[in-house]
Order: C-alpha cells, then sequence, then structure tokens
C-alpha cells in the first residue's frame, strides 16, 4: 500500500495535477446525469415558457408574435389572479395549522407507541398513497347533496339540520375543499413529526425531567424547539403544494372553480387559460397568456420559498 | 425425428409470423383521436362497417374525454406528434391550425354539397373546408320525464309563466323540477341561447352578429331574468354538480326535466334502459317563441403530417355519405347529412320536430359571438346568485360581442 502511494507520488507534477483537478471537480461527474436531466426537462422548457410569454400564441397554429409584456400587465392588473392567489393563501394557512396542531399532536401520541400503533399509523398514512384525482372522485361522490353518503349519514344521525350542499354552497365550497385535503395531508404531517420526534435524544428528555421539567414544559422547550427542522420541511412543503395545487381543486369543482369561482385557485386559472372552462368553446383559450401567469407565480413561489427556508433555518440554528 | 418435428414447427411459427407481419404492413393504419368515451360502442361499430367494407385499413380509436382530449390534442399538434384524424373545436381553434398549415385543406377533396346547409357553412371557414362535422350535429331542447309530468298532472311548458307553474306544483309535489349541472357554466350557458333564441330567433340571432340587434335590448334582457329566476327550480347543489353528474341524475328520474341535446339520450338510455322521455323545444321568454340551438357535433380534420393523407380523407367522405350518417343518426345523434333521419327513435324524431319551429344556431360557432359563451359561463353564477341584475349580466355579454358590421 505504501508502495503504491509511493509510485503514485514519484509520477511527477502532471499526474498530481490531474488528480488535483479530479480533486476539485470529480463530482460534476455524478452530478452531471441529473443535472443534464434538470436542463433538457426543467431549465429549458422554462426558458421556452418564457419565450412563449411574451408572444400571442394561443396554443394552436403557428402564430407567435412577440407582444412583450402585454401578457403580464394584464395578468397583474386582472382581479381573477389575485382572487385565485388569495384562496391559495387561504389554503395554506388553514392547512399550515391543521398539519401543526392536529398532525403534531396525533404524532406525538403515536410516539407514545400505543397499542396497535402500527394499525393507526397505517390507517392514518393510507389517504397519501391514494392518488389526489381519486380522493377527489370519492369525496365528490360522498359530498353530493344528492346522492352523498354524507348527507344521507347525518339524516340518519337526527343531525339532518347539518346536511348541506357542500360543494355548491358559496360559503362552504371552499372550507369543504380544505377539509378534503386535510384529510389527505394529515398522513404527511405524522409521519414527518414522527420521524423528528424519534430524532429527539432521551437523555435530554431525562435530563429535563431530573430538573423537574413538568411534561408541558418538556414538551415546549424541549421537544418543539427540537420539532424545528420537521416544522420547517412541513411549513415549506405545505406552502408549495398549497400554492400549486390543482388536481383535488379540479376534481371537485371543476375548472371554474365553482361555485362562482369560490374555489378557483391559481393553477385552475392558468389550466382554464391554456386550455379554456369546457370542451365546447375555444374562443377564450391563450395559452400565451397562461404561461405568463405560470411565470409570476413560479418567480412569486420562488421568491417566497427562499424567504421561507431562511427564515424558518434561523430559527432552527436559534433553537 | 424428434429434431426434425421441432425444426418442421420452428419453420411454420417463422412462416406464419412472416405472413402475419405481412398482413400488418399491407394494412394502412389510420389513427384517431375522438372526445366521447360515452359514444365508443356506437363509434366502434360504424368503424368496424368501414374496415369491413375497405380490409385494407385499420382505423385506431382512442377516446378521450372532452377537455383532456384539448389539452393532450394541443400539445401533440404543437409536437408534430397529433393523430391523423381529429376534432379541433370549431371556430377559433380550426382556423388557426389551418392558417398554420397543421391540417390539410379538404376544400376540392372532399365533397359536402350532400350535407345540410348548417353543416356546409360549420364546414367553412373563409371558404375554404378544414372540417367536417361527421359525427352529425347536435340539437338542444327540454327533456322531460313522461311518467312524472302525468303523475303530477303537467304537460310541457311553452313559456316563461308555465314552466314556473309547472316547477311550482312539481316542487309542491316533492319532486325536483329540473336538474341542471352548472358547475362548469354549460348549461347555464344553453339555457341562456334557448331563452335569447327564443326572443331574437334566428333572423334576430344575425343582427346581433350583424351589431345592429344587442344583447342587452331590453326584450332580450328579458332572457337573462328567466335564467335568473329559474335558479329556485334547480336541484339542490346544481351549481356545483358536473355536467355528467346531472345527466345520470336525470336518467335516474331525479327530476323531472334537463335542458339537453340529441347526443344525450344515447347516454340516458346507457344509465336506465327503461327511460322514459319526451323532449320539446324550450320554454319561450313570454311572448317569444320556444327555441331550440344547434351545433355541429365534433368537425373532423386531417393531420397534415399524416402518412395517408388519401385514405384519411377517403374516410371523412365515407363518413357523410348516408350509409354510416344512418348509423350515426341511429346510435348517436342527429345526422348533417340531407334526407338522413332517425329510422326508429322516437325521441329523436321529437327533437327533430322540435327543432322546426325556432332553431338558431349556437353563439360559440361564430366569430362575431364566439366569446359570449365563456361570458356566460364566467357570470351565470353570479347571476344566480343575484350578485349582478339581469341587466348587468346582459351588459357583459353584450361587452364581448364582435359584431361583423363593426
Amino acid at each position: 500500500m505504501l508502495a503504491q502511494s509511493r509510485q503514485w507520488d514519484g509520477r511527477g507534477g502532471r499526474r498530481r495535477r490531474q488528480s488535483a483537478l479530479a480533486r476539485r471537480y470529480g463530482h460534476l461527474l455524478f452530478v452531471a446525469p441529473g443535472f443534464v436531466f434538470f436542463i433538457a426537462f426543467m431549465v429549458l422548457p422554462s426558458l421556452a415558457g418564457f419565450a412563449v410569454s411574451l408572444t400571442n400564441w394561443t396554443g394552436v397554429g403557428t402564430d407567435f408574435s412577440f407582444v412583450g409584456l402585454d401578457n403580464f400587465v394584464e395578468a397583474l392588473g386582472s382581479w381573477p389572479l389575485y382572487r385565485a392567489a388569495w384562496h391559495n393563501l387561504i389554503m395554506f394557512l388553514a392547512i399550515l395549522v391543521f398539519q401543526h396542531t392536529v398532525g403534531l399532536f396525533v404524532a406525538v401520541q403515536l410516539h407514545a407507541k400505543p397499542r396497535f400503533m402500527e394499525v393507526y399509523r397505517t390507517i392514518l398514512f393510507l389517504p397519501v398513497i391514494i392518488s389526489l384525482v381519486s380522493t377527489g372522485f370519492i369525496w365528490t361522490l360522498m359530498l353530493s347533496p344528492n346522492i352523498g353518503v354524507i348527507n344521507a349519514l347525518l339524516k340518519d344521525l337526527g343531525l339532518g339540520f347539518l346536511a348541506r350542499a357542500w360543494l355548491s354552497d358559496p360559503d362552504l365550497a371552499l372550507a369543504t375543499v380544505i377539509g378534503v385535503q386535510c384529510w389527505n395531508v394529515l398522513g404527511w404531517a405524522i409521519i414527518i413529526y414522527l420521524a423528528g420526534l424519534q430524532a429527539i435524544p432521551e437523555e435530554l428528555l431525562q435530563a429535563a425531567e431530573i430538573d423537574g421539567a413538568t411534561g408541558w414544559v418538556r414538551f415546549r422547550r424541549v421537544v418543539f424547539p427540537l420539532l424545528s427542522p420537521s416544522f420547517t420541511a412541513l411549513t415549506v412543503l405545505t406552502f408549495i403544494g398549497q400554492f400549486r395545487v390543482f388536481d383535488i381543486v379540479y376534481v371537485l369543482t371543476g375548472p371554474l372553480g365553482s361555485p362562482n369561482f369560490e374555489t378557483d385557485v391559481l393553477a385552475t386559472l392558468i389550466y382554464r387559460s391554456a386550455f379554456g372552462g369546457s370542451s365546447i368553446a375555444s374562443n377564450d383559450v391563450r395559452m400565451s397568456y397562461a404561461v405568463a401567469l405560470a411565470v409570476i407565480v413560479f418567480v412569486i413561489m420562488a421568491i417566497a420559498s427562499t424567504f421561507l427556508i431562511r427564515v424558518l433555518r434561523r430559527r432552527e440554528i436559534s433553537a | 425425428m424428434k429434431n426434425h418435428l421441432i425444426g418442421a414447427l420452428l419453420g411454420g411459427c417463422v412462416l406464419a409470423t412472416a405472413g402475419t407481419m405481412a398482413a400488418a404492413q399491407d394494412k394502412v393504419v389510420l389513427t384517431m383521436w375522438h372526445g366521447h368515451p360515452e359514444w365508443k360502442n356506437a363509434v366502434e361499430a360504424i368503424l368496424a362497417r368501414y374496415e369491413e367494407q375497405n380490409p385494407n385499413i385499420d382505423i385506431q380509436l382512442e377516446e378521450i374525454p372532452g377537455q383532456s382530449l384539448i389539452a393532450r390534442l394541443n400539445t401533440a399538434l404543437a409536437a408534430g406528434e397529433a393523430p391523423d384524424l381529429f376534432a379541433l373545436r370549431l371556430g377559433p381553434a380550426v382556423a388557426a391550425a389551418g392558417e398554420a398549415g397543421q391540417i390539410i385543406d379538404l376544400t376540392d377533396k372532399v365533397d359536402i354539397s350532400g350535407m345540410t346547409e348548417a353543416a356546409q357553412s360549420a364546414a367553412r371557414y373563409d371558404g375554404k373546408i378544414w372540417s367536417v362535422p361527421i359525427f352529425g350535429s347536435y340539437t338542444v331542447g327540454l327533456y322531460y320525464h313522461k311518467e312524472i309530468f302525468d303523475e303530477n298532472g303537467v304537460t310541457p311548458p311553452a313559456n316563461k309563466t308555465e314552466f314556473m307553474e309547472v316547477c311550482r306544483k312539481l316542487q309542491d309535489s316533492g319532486v325536483t323540477p329540473m336538474i341542471a349541472p352548472a358547475q362548469d357554466g354549460v348549461i347555464p350557458a344553453f339555457l341562456y341561447m334557448m331563452m335569447a333564441s327564443s326572443v331574437l330567433g334566428a333572423d334576430g340571432f344575425e343582427e346581433v352578429r350583424a351589431g345592429t340587434r344587442r344583447l342587452d335590448d331590453p326584450d332580450v334582457v328579458e332572457a337573462a331574468r328567466f335564467l335568473q329566476d329559474i335558479y329556485p327550480c334547480f336541484a339542490d347543489g346544481s351549481l356545483g354538480t358536473a355536467y355528467t353528474e346531472g345527466k345520470a341524475l336525470f336518467a335516474l328520474e331525479q327530476g323531472a326535466m334537463l335542458e339537453g341535446g340529441s347526443a344525450d339520450y344515447a347516454g340516458f338510455l346507457q344509465t336506465n334502459p327503461n327511460i322514459d322521455v319526451g323532449v320539446v323545444p324550450f320554454p319561450a321568454v313570454d311572448g317569444g317563441t320556444p327555441a331550440t340551438v344547434t351545433g355541429m357535433q365534433d368537425t373532423f380534420s386531417v393531420n397534415s403530417e399524416s402518412e395517408h393523407p388519401d385514405e384519411a380523407i377517403a374516410f371523412i367522405q365515407w363518413m357523410i355519405q348516408p350509409e354510416a350518417a344512418q348509423m350515426v343518426a341511429d346510435t348517436i345523434t342527429l345526422s348533417n347529412t340531407v334526407g338522413v333521419s332517425p329510422s326508429d327513435n322516437p325521441v329523436m324524431k321529437e327533437m327533430v320536430e322540435a327543432s322546426l319551429s325556432n332553431d338558431v344556431r349556437v353563439f360559440y360557432e361564430f366569430p362575431e359571438t364566439g366569446d359570449v359563451f365563456a361570458a356566460i359561463q364566467e357570470n351565470a353564477a353570479s347571476l344566480f346568485l343575484g350578485e349582478i341584475t339581469p341587466e348587468e349580466f346582459s351588459a357583459k355579454l353584450q361587452a364581448v360581442v364582435k359584431p361583423s358590421g363593426a
């Protein structure tokens, strides 16, 4: 081994220079395949998309007349963009609170290893592995005021006064969509928090106990601060997920975000602008405008996500 | 001996495979996309008849539900991977694809002289034929369950006053008067078109296109008021009910009436083979004439990058000949071929009769009124919920009309 090293060292500067080069940039070889795919399937299409947003392309044909920033100006001045973004924001905040309260609570209960813990965990995680489209269809049927099981159940339980047109009532539709999403994402919150809880060293909790800390104080002063990475991950993932939510809204309330756009979100607005609100008329379809909307959403989300990560990471360090 | 047997078997297999491959290579494969999975059996039967008569043709059909078809087709067209035969939405989409050279100019290649005037008019754009409505046309009127009407002692309404009276009587009996799945705004758009047509008629609609008549004229505003006033007659949860769910609810007799097209009847039968419905023109605004509206079903084009354009064009030509047109009329919807009518379908015959008095073309097939459909979709829920008045609703529709005379 020693002889080999000597032989290696004794081969002169050229070989050593190669070795330094390899040491410095060798990792790029490992990154390159993924990077090439990233460039091909993310960066280039995004740049092409940005180019399309500067034209008047409808989505069909080859008329790509340059219109500059007209689409962006129009989008930023249109009320539907802000209405949809507002709905995304409400969804994000509501689901965030749900995950950091109910999700954390359930994770703590499961961490205490109750009987049948594996069963509970599996049941609670099950909605996560069901596709959002299937989830949407299942809930559409269950929530239907005509054939749905929810209202029928309420009536059977003597709670008929609570029966509602869940997805048709303008005052209830957004809350209902949020409720369905909560059902779907609870498993994620539990798994992420459970992983965080399991990573907390037992010694710290024992030390706190010796110092006389009660259960609640231990949780507040020791456990919760150490869950900061889980909090950060969940918050950022929820932010990104909720500002690009599409499939479940589309299935539950359609491309118009019914009723009366009360559940319209950024993704359904973009979809509607790109492909139309129905399969019948095509006059309102403008792909370039839709792409401009998507670019705006991308830029705002990138800035907001970066800001969110920085703030939350700082909190992690101080914790 | 054993080796000889294996050799003979292998040889036989090779020969059989080669024979099959040769046969496959001789066949011209045409790919075709359309957006009506609910017609699957009917369309496949038509294609089978064509393939039977043209053994060298194999048409591979793919059904992609409406809205998904558009997204996929637009992407495929942009990528140069669209099928040989496909249907774009009539209007700007067909025109744009034609101008871009993505579809073949069929002007001197397909003879459409045997089609109805409306179908010929729909097929032509700036004097050229870019697409042909091979799956007929749809006329939209008011379906009603005969049994429910008989049980409640009501007859099909002819005007707003009668409609509201029927609605009240049915509600008093605990019957849902009307199924109106309004989630995507399509049903409200058709309701409005029929109500406005009851005031305008075909001539008045031409005047709207020309700019000499307006949708916010006081008499036409009454159509918007009618639309607003019938909202309480709709089934619970209409604003959140999808079109497909609504059609199924009607077929299952969960409501007495449904605005529907000729192409919907096949779907009703599939859901409820015992369904017994009648169809009439939609009730008029008081003082108007009950109306139906008619639009072209999928208008098919031939991909300019097709490897078999002649075969694809021949198929389109065959589809509008009496034999195929009769199959369309009997199993899908009304035919666009002159002289072809449903042979044994009383409901479709009623639909034809309904369209005789006051039938107007759907607004969205014309460049002047193309955006009205989307404007109704966007504003109908506000009208139903009383957030805007019929006058404001009508003004919003008029604002997107681009009169040809302007």
